[in-house]
């Protein structure tokens, strides 16, 4: 279980690093699906700890909104570099001006 | 309800209906002269309501009638009656406000025939306004409603100086008539707040505390001194002369300015209790008799001769007052009443004739004006005091109690005065109606019988009242048996020698070197000091004040609100900067104010 | 339970409900609903004043409908004798001002939806007995404003001086979207006070209700009143032109439209000072005693600074509006006095002032609209052209300087006295002065636009008072008039209420009338808690279930 929570938190660390440090949308976009993994994890193995079928069905909604998150991610991503030509995320400050 | 009240309320109410129908039914006040003869009738069924009640009063003079209702409540007591209220002294009065107002609204008839209908409407409407307010001042039957006649009468005054609104000059006159004597009433609203103060009531005969009576009759005498135009507040009377002639006459000759006096009278219980104010009161109107009589001996203007010969013989009503003759400052003002509205209606129709009010275009109109003349020339002796004629009666008595109070410097300004007065009027005489006629005066034309009757009707007054003296001062309740003692005989003296100067310089052309010793007093006349110094006082003091707080207003306070505005946006536009715009920053903060609550819940 | 009162408050509403559906270009249809929303008012507001039982006195008419019972909080409606008569300045000024506006040729619908709705949270304060909608009122009243100057308004351009000039590059002083920004900014600010208060009297007062009887009834700490009651002054204050903070009423007056000047004016202004007494004086007396002689000083300041200002003004509205703070420091001065003479007045002012700035303004606009100018010194000779209005200007100048026989002499002699009987002596002697300094400016202004010479070319279309404009101007002026002559027809309502409403200003103050001026100050014994406000929420309960 300790094995299963230093991985989750590992992966949860290097989402957080790669979202404030990737300046490209799309190393954004990964950074965030490390984690929602991490987060995955950890309902997977409370799941498999205390029993029943409860976390994996759990994470397996989860997965399907990543997905769906993915998809508006992206999206968005090909709107940002239709409309500026890059996906620089910290370019794109116009709504400060 | 007695019949006596009934005619004091039509008295009252007759007027003010009128100015109310004229005012609110346009179409009747510019007919023009139906309108007149409707305020004429008002005011002719008001006078023989006056008179009948005077018949009743000097039969029975000691009665007193009263009819009040409430006008001011407070914690549910009455505060102020308003009313009527009949004595010899507010009957008398009726009597003469009734009887010039008549004769001068018939006298307007024809002095103001070349007007247009609506304007000769205003007028009346004006006249009957005018009416009710006098009225309503001499029946009051406490102060407060004293005040409200008071304040009316000033306001047309206001209206009635102005009434050739068109003129600047007539604008210009009208607002310092109403503002020189608003500045006067706040001693009269003074009064009457502590009057209230003390006693509950705005009754005159109340009982004061010690004392108190001297502090009521200054703020009183402050009012009266604007009012009635004492000296230094008298600067509005001669301005006051920009209104129609037969206004002069009524308002500020017979009538309004003496509501001043009668407020004296009025307040009587209070002014003998404020000795010191009395003393005031009697150097004043002393002061003011002489300074307005030589004045006017070098006025070129008929009318301002005869606005500052009123102000100096309200000096001597005001100066008798304070020497505690009552009879002599209120008979005094009875008399001048007629005399002097005599007087100006006579200019009046001398004004008529030439058009102009100059003296140079006057001169020798006795030709074309016989009876204007002789109306004339008895009003100007009646007032010089020639023995006979009403004005020396009432002159005398004032002369005589301020030589009994025990004070020779206004009894010497007093007697100084009549010699001059006899002198001026002469003067006046001389060169309005004698010598060489001007151009104009050769195609004077005569009045119409709507002015010389009402001056006919004024002669008798002007002559005779003072032989019913005697019957007079029952109504005030005080005694009087005539006798000639030295003080008579020698205003008699001064009075022919004034007349006899009068005759030799202007007359016969003699001794020429007296007028143009004159000529300080004409400087100090004509440039008008008193004036200057209260212009100069409103324009520099008054508007420097008024501009330095408006520039305050608009530039530190204002500015201050504005500069609260700015620092508020200031500071946004600092704050605003914190928002960079970039994504990661904000994850940044939130990452970081996350951590930051995790160790706290750590630590704790 | 009569339902009177919600009448009152909803006509005006429901007018301006009705007036949504209309086409834009149904005009005067629009007029018509508007006119006949305020005439509701204006006759439900004469029903009121003739069915309320002078002799009974106290509160009357109660209605009581529950909002947020768990709150405590409900709409409750009474009136007593000075809520007739603000009912009735409303019902005038509202009336009036439709009148005045009937010409008006920009979006009339929402002009007049926000005129009613917001003449209906006046009324709405002058009959509510429940603190919090009584606040809720008082937003009501005071929110259109900022659309109906900022969209209908006049600007006025104000040259760059004085220490803060560099401000002037930022804002667009002087201009009607800065009016309308300041006043609303101002009062916002003076709402927040008020709700600190608010808040602070129902929690204090513990007992779940906002009822003003209950929370009247209530004595507070004395500490509490202390810092409340400046709260409640400078909050309501603020809306009633206390200095400094009158700053807003000349710019927003002058930039206002004509009925909106004249409503705004005419009875708003007097729902600041009547927040002052109502809350502030009778909600908090000890505070009020602990206070009221900064409130009398700066009412006096009032008086004087303002006739100076006006003195010195040379545009025609700003003259006008200059004026009110000078009338209104009357007003807060007769509520300093604590006495029943200076509070008759008080209230008689707020009537009269009403009345007499209502007038005022319409003419203003009136000569605003033929003129194309508001300089003073432009003008001259227009009473050839425009004899009534003149007329009636003059009129509006002699109450204005308080002349006998004019609604404003009644109300301002009152103060005068009630301070003279008071303990601040002096405080009748600015205000004395004021009422000259004020003869002064009107008189002048009078002479200089309509007196003098024919007007010269550049006035070519000059009118006299169209029909609708002459009806509100001789509704005005005959209130001018009658109350002048015969004040009995409003004391008489207000001098009972005052009587009732003083014993609770006074029922906890250790202040005693000084001996020698005690006339006017001879409040009857301290009522115990008013026994009129605890029956009508008897009456109230009874009837309204």
């Amino acid at each position: 279980m300790t094995a299963i929570l230093l991985i989750s938190s590992a992966l949860f660390c290097a989402g957080v690093y790669g979202l404030l440090s990737q300046r490209h949308a799309v190393g954004v976009l990964i950074a965030i699906e490390l984690m929602i993994n991490a987060a995955n994890l950890l309902l997977v193995g409370f799941g498999w700890r205390t029993g029943g079928a409860f976390g994996q069905s759990f994470a397996l909604f989860t997965m399907a909104i990543a997905v769906a998150e993915v998809v508006v991610g992206l999206a968005l991503i090909l709107l940002m570099y239709r409309s500026r030509g890059d996906v620089q995320v910290d370019q794109a400050t116009e709504l400060a001006q | 309800m007695n019949p006596l009240i009934s005619a004091a309320l039509v008295a009252l109410g007759l007027p003010a209906a009128l100015a109310l129908l004229l005012a609110v039914v346009p179409k009747l006040r510019r007919t023009g002269k139906p309108a007149a003869l409707l305020s004429i009738l008002g005011s002719l069924l008001a006078l023989s309501a006056a008179g009948w009640l005077a018949a009743t009063w000097l039969h029975d003079p000691k009665q007193v009638l009263d009819l009040t209702t409430s006008w001011l409540p407070q914690s549910g007591k009455s505060m102020s009656q308003v009313g009527v209220h009949l004595d010899g002294i507010s009957v008398s009065m009726l009597l003469v406000v009734a009887i010039v107002a008549s004769c001068v609204q018939l006298f307007s008839l024809g002095y103001l025939s070349d007007e247009p209908a609506p304007a000769l409407g205003r007028y009346y409407a004006y006249q009957s306004l005018f009416l009710f307010s006098m009225n309503l001042l001499v029946l009051a039957p406490d102060l407060m409603q004293l005040f409200l006649g008071w304040e009316l009468v000033g306001a047309t005054s206001y209206l009635l100086i102005g009434f050739w609104f068109t003129r600047p000059a007539a604008g210009k006159a009208a607002l310092k008539a109403f503002v020189v004597t608003k500045f006067a009433d706040s001693g009269l609203i003074l009064a009457l707040i502590t009057l209230v103060a003390w006693t509950g009531s705005f009754s005159w005969n109340a009982t004061l505390p010690a004392g108190g009576a001297e502090w009521l009759a200054l703020f009183l005498f402050i009012a009266v001194m604007g009012k009635s135009a004492q000296f230094p507040l008298h600067i509005w009377l001669p301005d006051a002369m920009q209104g129609p002639t037969p206004v002069s006459a009524l308002l500020h000759a017979a009538t309004m300015v003496a509501a001043g006096v009668y407020l004296i009278v009025r307040a009587d219980p209070i002014f003998a209790a404020a000795p010191h104010v009395r003393l005031f009161m009697t150097d004043l109107g002393a002061i003011t008799a002489l300074f307005a009589a030589l004045i006017a001996m070098v006025q070129t203007d008929i009318k301002k001769v005869l606005a500052y010969s009123t102000c100096s013989q309200l000096g001597y009503m005001i100066s008798g007052l304070g020497a505690g003759s009552l009879m002599g400052g209120y008979f005094h003002l009875t008399t001048h009443a007629f005399f002097k509205a005599l007087l100006f209606l006579a200019a009046g129709a001398v004004i008529h004739a030439v058009h102009s009010n100059e003296l140079s275009d006057m001169g020798g109109l006795w030709r074309k004006l016989k009876f204007t003349t002789v109306a004339f020339v008895i009003g100007s002796l009646s007032l010089a005091g020639l023995p006979g004629l009403s004005g020396f009666y009432s002159k005398d008595l004032i002369l005589e109690a301020v030589h009994e109070s025990g004070n020779p410097l206004a009894l010497g300004l007093l007697m100084a005065t009549a010699g001059l007065t006899a002198f001026y009027m002469t003067r006046t005489v001389v060169k309005a109606f004698f010598g060489k006629p001007s151009h104009a005066a050769e195609h004077a034309h005569g009045p119409g019988p709507s002015m010389t009757i009402p001056l006919l009707i004024l002669l008798v007054p002007a002559i005779g009242l003072g032989w019913l003296a005697g019957p007079m001062s029952k109504l005030y309740g005080r005694s009087y048996a005539f006798h000639l003692d030295t003080i008579g005989m020698v205003t008699i003296a001064l009075g022919l020698g004034g007349i006899a100067l009068g005759w030799l310089i202007y007359g016969m052309g003699l001794l020429q070197a007296l007028p143009r010793a004159f000529a300080p007093i004409a400087r100090i006349a004509n440039g008008s000091t008193v004036d200057d110094l209260w212009a100069l006082s409103y324009s520099k003091l008054g508007m420097g004040l008024a501009r330095a707080i408006a520039w305050f207003d608009r530039y530190i306070i204002d500015g201050l609100m504005n500069f609260l505005g700015w620092l508020f946006m200031w500071s946004g536009q600092r704050v605003r900067t914190l928002q960079t715009g970039n994504v990661q920053d904000y994850l940044y903060a939130v990452f970081g104010a996350a951590a930051l609550i995790a160790l706290w819940g750590g630590w704790r | 339970m009569s339902h009177l009162l919600s009448i009152i408050i909803a006509a005006p509403f429901v007018a301006a409900l009705l007036l949504l559906p209309c086409r834009s270009t149904d005009r005067l249809l629009m007029r018509w609903i508007s006119l006949l929303g305020s005439l509701v008012s204006l006759t439900g507001s004469l029903i009121v004043a003739w069915r309320y039982d002078i002799k009974a006195g106290g509160l009357q008419m109660a209605e009581l409908y529950p909002l947020v019972p768990s709150l405590g909080i409900d709409i409750r409606l009474a009136v007593d004798g000075w809520g007739v008569s603000l009912l009735l300045l409303t019902g005038i000024i509202i009336t009036t001002g439709v009148l005045a506006s009937w010409t008006l040729k920009d979006r009339e619908k929402e002009f007049f939806a926000l005129l009613l709705i917001l003449v209906a949270g006046v009324f709405g304060v002058f009959v509510c007995q429940d603190l919090f909608v009584f606040f809720l009122f008082y937003e009501i009243a005071v929110l259109p404003m900022y659309l109906l100057i900022a969209i209908w308004g006049s600007s006025n351009k104000v040259a760059d001086a004085g220490p803060f000039r560099f401000i002037w590059k930022l804002f667009d002083i002087g201009g009607r979207e800065y009016a309308a920004m300041k006043l609303t900014l101002m009062l916002l600010v003076g709402s927040a006070f008020i709700l600190v208060a608010v808040i602070a009297l129902y929690q204090a007062a513990g007992a779940h209700t906002f009822d003003m009887g209950v929370l009247g009834a209530f004595k507070y700490d004395a500490s509490l009143q202390k810092w409340i009651f400046p709260l409640v002054w400078l909050g309501f204050g603020t809306l009633a032109g206390v200095f400094p903070f009158h700053t807003w009423s000349p710019d927003g007056h002058a930039s206002a439209p004509t009925a909106v000047s004249m409503l705004h004016a005419g009875v708003l202004m007097k729902l600041g000072a009547f927040g002052v007494i109502r809350i502030g004086m009778m909600m908090l007396p000890e505070g009020a005693h602990a206070w009221v002689w900064a409130v009398g000083l700066i009412a006096a300041i009032n008086v004087l600074y303002g006739a100076l200002s006006a003195m010195a003004q040379k545009d025609l509205k700003y003259i006008i509006a200059y004026s009110s703070v000078s009338h209104m420091g009357v007003v807060m001065l007769g509520a300093a006095t604590l006495t029943q003479g200076g509070w008759n007045g008080a209230v008689y002012q707020m009537f009269a002032h009403g009345i007499m700035t209502g007038l005022f303004f319409a003419l203003v606009g009136l000569v605003y609209e033929r003129a194309h100018t508001r300089e003073v010194g432009k003008m001259g000779g227009f009473a050839q052209a425009m004899p009534i209005v003149a007329a009636f200007f003059t009129l509006g100048c002699l109450s204005s300087l308080g002349l006998p026989g004019t609604a404003g002499f009644v109300a301002e002699f009152l103060v005068f006295a009630g301070a003279w009987s008071g303990p601040h002596l002096w405080w009748a002697l600015p205000a004395v002065a004021g009422a000259f300094i004020t003869a002064i400016y009107v008189l002048r202004v009078t002479r200089d636009v309509f007196w003098g010479p024919g007007p010269s070319e550049q006035f070519h279309d000059l009118l006299d008072a169209r029909k609708t404009e002459l009806g509100a101007l001789w509704i005005l002026g005959t209130c001018i008039v009658l109350f002048g002559l015969w004040p009995r027809l409003l004391l008489d309502y207000i001098d009972p209420a005052t009587t009732q409403n003083l014993a609770m200003a006074t029922q906890t103050a250790q202040l005693t009338p000084t001996p020698a001026t005690a006339v006017a100050a001879q409040a009857p014994p301290p009522v115990a808690p008013p026994a009129a406000t605890a029956a009508v929420a008897h009456a109230a309960a009874g009837g309204g279930r």
